[in-house]
């Protein structure tokens, strides 16, 4: 551990590397496509030189990026993703070469939301989305049952904390 | 106690129609003065499209001023509007979190105010305008909602005395307009004027010729030159004589007031709880003349708007705001003596990949490769700057604030409290680690949100920095 900070427990499915393999080859191969098109238009009309240029920078970024999204990331952020809810924060934590530690009170949360794609309800998982005042923020690829819980929970801890004080009572 | 559906003032008419007029004139100037005599068909549709409009716009003012009416009860102020769609807009007034009015010109010709409530959220309706009401009016407002803001606190009813803090002198004034340098500003509008001119007449070669006339007398030219500048200065200073003057800052146990203006009289009410952090922005002319801006960051203001009432009197010694600052926020205590971070961050710092550099030596090794040395500019300027990010940023924390100021050109110091935060992120990628330092990050309610980012923390601060946070109920 680099920061002395606690650190969330809950962990996402395992499932998650499938899920981000399959949806991040989707889009990888769709837009690698759409670079292919454009290259072939771009020989075939005679489109200024520069055009072709970009786009082969362009098609060698993705390559090198697929390569990365499809085969390496998935591993590294399903094992570094870690979450906590409790009564008074939500935590998340997530990353190996960049880390990230969130924390957000119960009292700022405003709303929470699951969400799922085809492909996650194909393995039955769920995004769950926090937002607060300012931002919004994604626990992804839990087990169905877990996140039907935590939306139930979280929306009850946010609402008991909305009575306790006021906005603007406290300290400032 | 409910009170029936009011209309604005009828006057509402005329102030929108003097408002269109406005926005309309330069059209009808260029369609019906400049090209008077042009048959040009573009011209010709033109002043149809224009008199349609304008009788479009006529027309709906008339049917706004008519359909629109607000009813106040002690809890809510109620909206109707709408003469197809009805609309109905009902507002709390405990979320209102502050307003301010704008008495213009015409305004003040009938005896009127404009009034506008600012909530907590952003988007559609963030904002609640009462556009022309009497003063009368106004007070009655504003007296529902001083009245219900009160009654948590204080029951006795009595309205609280205030305090005035702060008023502008006309040295303050002219100290306001050299600083601003908006005597500066002639110089673009004259050039404006000149190629606006040169649009329409064919000036430029009787310009052209003036030039080379000017030229061989130099003097001349000096003249001139004196000239402008001292219309411009005085133009300076009347402008910010207007917008500047009357400038009063008073508070109550409750609210901060701030009045200002003159012919157009600006006034802005803020609940003292509402308030989400502070500003304090120093621009280099500002910081040689020892001046500083203050601001008040609330959910409902909006960041960047042209009229920045939300500041406190923009061009005020350090000291003296200071000191305001510190009677009227006691909770937001600015601390001056700050920790600048070690030497080795600003290693780091300069360790950081140069987007910008590399961005400029592709594109110009494709396009124009013989101006490949604008790279190299990039280069020191880069540099440069994140030398002078570095020379400039600190972080201090203190009780329940926590304080950074970043910024070379327009120095910032932003301070906020911890109830005040709204979420925190502690992140750090492998060179970080290496260095043993964090980037923390924390938003604060405004519109748009506010996110501080504070790059180059050490790791045990950045430990420290979220357990604060995390602590949070257990210590009160």
């Amino acid at each position: 551990m680099y920061i002395n900070i606690t650190e969330p427990t809950q962990t996402i499915s395992i499932k998650a590397t499938k899920v981000w393999r399959i949806s991040n080859t989707i889009g990888h191969t769709a837009a690698l496509l759409l670079i292919g098109a454009l290259m072939i238009c771009s020989d075939r009309f005679d489109w200024y030189d520069w055009i072709g240029i970009v786009l082969y920078i362009l098609g060698v970024l993705f390559i090198v990026s697929s390569i990365f999204s499809i085969f390496i990331e998935p591993i590294y952020l399903q094992r570094t993703w870690r979450y906590q809810v409790d009564h008074e924060f939500v935590q998340l934590k997530f990353g190996k070469v960049q880390q990230q530690h969130i924390l957000i009170p119960m009292a700022k949360v405003e709303y929470v939301r699951t969400e799922q794609g085809p492909i996650m309800r194909r393995y039955d998982l769920y995004d769950l989305e926090i937002g607060t005042t300012t931002s919004s923020h994604k626990i992804p690829a839990i087990p169905a049952n877990v996140a039907k819980t935590l939306k139930a929970e979280i929306a009850t801890f946010a609402k008991i904390r909305d009575k306790d004080p006021k906005e603007g009572e406290l300290g400032a | 106690m409910t009170h029936f559906a009011k209309r604005y003032h009828p006057a509402y008419i005329i102030v929108e129609i003097v408002s269109t007029a406005k926005g309309q004139f330069g059209f009808y100037i260029l369609l019906f003065l400049l090209k008077a005599n042009s048959t040009a068909g573009w011209v010709i549709w033109g002043r149809y499209a224009l008199l349609a409009a304008t009788a479009v716009s006529v027309l709906s003012i008339f049917a706004k001023w008519l359909f629109n009416r607000y009813e106040l009860s002690n809890e809510t102020i109620l909206f109707r509007e709408g003469m197809f769609v009805k609309k109905q807009k009902t507002v709390s007034w405990d979320r209102i979190h502050s307003h301010r009015s704008n008495t213009t010109f015409i305004h003040r010709w009938f005896g009127l105010t404009s009034l506008t409530m600012e909530t907590g959220t952003s988007g559609e309706n963030a904002q609640f305008e009462f556009p022309v009401i009497t003063q009368g009016e106004k007070v009655r407002i504003l007296s529902y909602l001083e009245q219900k803001q009160n009654r948590d606190e204080s029951k006795d009813g009595i309205k609280p005395e205030r305090t005035v803090h702060f008023q502008a002198t006309r040295k303050d004034l002219i100290k306001a307009s050299f600083t601003s340098l908006s005597f500066l500003a002639i110089f673009p509008l004259l050039s404006a004027i000149y190629f606006n001119l040169a649009d329409f007449f064919s000036i430029e070669e009787s310009a052209e010729s003036a030039w080379h006339y000017l030229l061989d007398h130099v003097w001349i030219l000096i003249v001139l030159f004196l000239a402008a500048m001292i219309l411009s200065i005085f133009i300076a200073f009347v402008k910010t004589y207007m917008k500047y003057g009357n400038y009063v800052i008073s508070d109550d146990q409750e609210r901060i007031y701030i009045d200002k203006g003159i012919g157009n009289e600006v006034s802005y009410s803020i609940s003292k709880n509402k308030v989400q952090a502070v500003r304090v922005e120093q621009s280099i002319v500002k910081r040689m003349l020892g001046l500083v801006s203050i601001k008040l960051i609330s959910a409902g203001s909006f960041e960047g708007e042209k009229e920045e009432i939300s500041s406190l009197y923009p061009f005020m010694p350090k000291r003296e705001a200071y000191d305001m600052l510190h009677t009227i926020l006691p909770h937001y205590p600015i601390k001056e003596e700050m920790e600048r971070f070690p030497l080795k961050v600003l290693w780091l710092k300069l360790f950081q990949p140069y987007y910008l550099t590399i961005a400029a030596v592709v594109g110009l090794w494709i396009f124009k490769r013989e101006w490949i040395w604008i790279a190299g500019i990039a280069f020191g300027v880069s540099i440069l700057l994140r030398i002078l990010d570095y020379w400039f940023t600190s972080y201090t924390r203190h009780n329940q604030t926590v304080q950074i100021r970043k910024g070379g050109w327009l120095n910032e110091t932003f301070i906020t409290h911890r109830d005040r935060i709204q979420q925190v992120t502690v992140k750090h990628d492998w060179l970080d680690r290496k260095f043993g330092v964090a980037t923390i990050m924390f938003s604060n309610r405004a519109n748009p949100s506010h996110e501080s980012l504070l790059f180059g923390v050490s790791k045990e601060e950045a430990g420290i920095f979220y357990e604060w946070y995390h602590k949070k109920s257990v210590s009160n």
